[in-house]
């Protein structure tokens, strides 16, 4: 006699997913975390960009004097900016103003009229030094700004009358570089900076979404699970459903949070980056983002729940999982070694090791063309290990929950979680 | 019909024996004690009927089955360690944890409402658990272990911790749910509210079965065969002492203890009685199931 047909066994891990998906997209931390964090992210990345175009916005007036009197300063000129070729307006502008003797020119600096002034020596074509003075307390115009300037205008009044237009430009602006794949069909394609952004950094911002989502939304299970365990519902959850059902709720359920997040970061990308990116990604990349994500969230998630189900306190669950956090953190402080080095032995080897692996095989299949045995291989030991992992979560799981105030010896746990309990 | 049923039922952690051949079962519709001091195993009993722990040896059924996910639906608990979900709405939670029981959810919420309703708590219903006071607290624990209409439930030290008024509305409560045909084990070490609420009881000690029955059966087979007799006023208790066939008279307080010899008509040591002082109370003495306790608890200690 059942009292209420239709309920069958995954309907109780549903509810349970739920549950979790509900409670956890209704956190303070989460809100924070997926909403801040982009901006976060974007601020710290254009800040920079920002200050830097927003220092010259006021138009600096910066004097000369041409001992050598060989140079043409435009007047005013509007500085071209940073990238060559590039027609975007720009922000910043350096005015020249000539002064016939230093005298005048400092005059005119502690009066304020000019914010620095320039000296070319008569020697200039030897030496190649100009003198820039500045008052001390002010800064001086950006030097990279001025120099390249500079440089504009010793190129341009050098050779004007020397070589031909073309020429002058070619050596105002020497090299653009266009990208060509040839591909197996033996057509080629052109990629321009952002294809090679699409191909590179695209995977590596997923890699970096990943593992942020990855640790936030197994953070979210660590505490789910410790929580239960110190305000004693997870009495009344036993009660109810098995213990592998509330661990593949709670896994499910998190796991949605954690696309969730990811979707949003991603639109976030988009968005913010004004539909500019051509997220053109590869299918393979897309393929294996998605499987690594899954394979490494289940990984961590499970991990974290066992860890949650043998702690008696929030506390001290979190200081355990800080140190696992720190593993799967590793490739971010060996990125730099796997994008120089993708192939050297030590990434090959964070790229198959379970706890890194995720991060460092996106990373290496980004810069390099991973050989497809060590991708399978890398994804075969995720996989074999998340089935460990899970298995062996499920038994301190079970083993676990119920007890409280003390923490188990390790060599209690080996025990429980050798021993085949059922 | 016996809804539950525990055969020669063994359990241990780690070598050290929690329950050791533990046979019992529970009839519809009666209240069942399972008492004993802390640590007698009680806890683990219920966790194993819950199917949160399973047992070394030996069976257990309910409703004649063994123990399925299905008949763990039709089980309503109360821990003893109270838990609540903090920080969520009274309502949802009441909700996820009759759907948890596989209660559908319109029901759930139906159920969750009616229940709340009638405990005045209806207005919170979209307050967060931990904005509610003690009293309130309690209340809506008592309520999570129903809201399933569960057709056993189990109460452990259900009274731990209430105030008076309280124990007093979950008491009514319970005899409702009996009243109702609901079957009810109530663990607890506290053998006055076993005594007044139970039928029948099961008492445990270091994990073995000392005690199980009906509880006027036990005390009947306890009882130390004894008079309570209470006078008006101040009685000459060595003229009391005289009268022939008793063995034994002991002073407690406003009232005395005559212990008759064996074979004496009870009615013709009343009569004695009556001639020689004024009697305001005469009844035969019980043991309560607090001093078959201690005694049951002393004896195993002196083995």
């Amino acid at each position: 006699m059942n009292k209420f047909p239709g309920n069958k066994f995954p309907r109780k891990t549903f509810i349970v997913a739920r549950h979790e998906f509900l409670k956890t997209i209704k956190r303070k931390e989460f809100l924070f975390m997926t909403f801040l964090l982009p901006f976060l992210f974007a601020g710290i990345t254009l800040l920079p960009v920002i200050f830097s175009g927003m220092s010259p916005i006021k138009d600096q007036k910066v004097g000369y004097i041409d001992m050598t009197d060989a140079f043409e300063f435009p007047e005013p000129i509007r500085s071209e900016g940073l990238s060559p070729g590039s027609s975007e307006a720009k922000t910043s502008a350096i005015e020249f103003v000539m002064y016939s003797d230093i005298f005048d020119a400092r005059q005119a600096l502690q009066a304020g009229q000019i914010s620095s002034y320039l000296v070319i020596p008569e020697d200039f074509l030897e030496s190649g030094t100009i003198e820039l003075y500045s008052l001390e307390k002010e800064a001086p115009v950006s030097n990279f700004e001025l120099s390249a300037e500079l440089s504009g205008i010793v190129i341009t009044s050098l050779l004007k009358d020397k070589v031909d237009e073309p020429t002058l430009n070619r050596v105002l602006d020497p090299v653009n570089i266009k990208f060509y794949n040839i591909e197996k069909s033996g057509e080629s394609s052109g990629r321009g900076i952002a294809d090679i952004f699409a191909s590179f950094g695209l995977p590596i911002l997923i890699a970096f979404l990943l593992l942020f989502s990855i640790f936030s939304s197994s953070g979210f299970l660590l505490r789910g699970v410790a929580e239960e365990k110190e305000n004693r519902i997870i009495e009344i959850l036993l009660s109810s459903v098995a213990p592998s059902e509330i661990l593949t709720g709670k896994i499910l359920g998190l796991g949605a949070v954690g696309l969730l997040q990811i979707g949003i970061w991603l639109a976030a990308v988009v968005v913010g980056s004004g539909y500019a990116l051509p997220i053109k990604i590869e299918p393979n990349t897309l393929f294996f983002a998605l499987v690594y994500f899954v394979l490494g969230f289940l990984f961590f998630a499970s991990m974290m729940a066992g860890i949650g189900a043998i702690t008696s306190s929030l506390q001290e669950s979190q200081q355990i999982a800080g140190i696992l956090s720190f593993a799967a953190a590793l490739p971010l402080i060996f990125l730099q070694p796997i994008i120089t080095n993708p192939d050297s032995s030590s990434s090959v080897f964070l790229s198959l090791f379970p706890l890194t692996s995720p991060v460092a095989m996106l990373t290496r299949m980004a810069v390099s063309s991973v050989p497809v045995y060590q991708i399978l291989a890398s994804v075969f030991i995720l996989f074999v290990s998340v089935h460990g992992v899970i298995l062996l979560s499920s038994r301190l799981f079970k083993a676990y929950l119920l007890m409280y105030g003390k923490r188990p010896k390790v060599k209690e746990i080996l025990k429980n979680v050798w021993a085949r309990s059922d | 019909m016996h809804i539950l049923e525990f055969k020669s039922v063994s359990k241990s952690f780690s070598d050290k024996n929690i329950l050791e051949d533990i046979s019992f079962s529970v009839r519809q519709g009666e209240i069942f004690g399972l008492l004993g001091p802390n640590g007698a195993g009680k806890t683990t009993l219920i966790r194993l009927l819950l199917d949160i722990l399973r047992p070394d040896s030996g069976e257990i059924r309910i409703y004649g089955d063994l123990l399925s996910p299905a008949a763990k639906d039709r089980i309503g608990y109360l821990p003893e360690e109270r838990g609540l979900y903090r920080k969520t709405k009274l309502l949802d939670m009441l909700v996820y944890l009759a759907q948890l029981k596989g209660m559908p959810k319109k029901q759930a919420h139906l159920n969750a409402e009616t229940l709340l309703n009638s405990l005045d708590l209806y207005q919170y219903k979209n307050k967060k658990v931990e904005e509610l006071s003690k009293g309130m607290q309690q209340q809506v624990q008592f309520l999570s272990a129903i809201i399933h209409e569960p057709e056993l439930i189990i109460l452990d030290e259900p009274f731990y911790g209430l105030d008076p008024v309280i124990t007093k509305a979950i008491k009514a409560r319970i005899l409702e749910l009996r009243a109702a045909g609901k079957t009810i084990i109530l663990s607890t070490h506290i053998m006055e509210q076993a005594q007044t609420l139970c039928d029948r009881i099961l008492m445990l000690n270091k994990g073995r079965r000392v005690l199980y029955g009906l509880v006027d059966d036990i005390r009947k087979e306890y009882g130390k065969n004894s008079l309570i007799v209470e006078f008006a006023e101040n009685a000459d208790l060595n003229t009391i002492r005289e009268i022939s066939g008793i063995k034994k008279v002991v002073e407690s307080g406003k009232f005395v203890e005559i212990f008759p010899e064996e074979g004496v008509n009870i009615q013709t040591l009343l009569e004695e009685l009556v001639q020689r002082a004024n009697l305001l109370r005469f009844e035969q003495a019980l043991p309560s199931l607090n001093e078959i306790f201690i005694e049951t608890l002393e004896s195993a200690a002196s083995e």
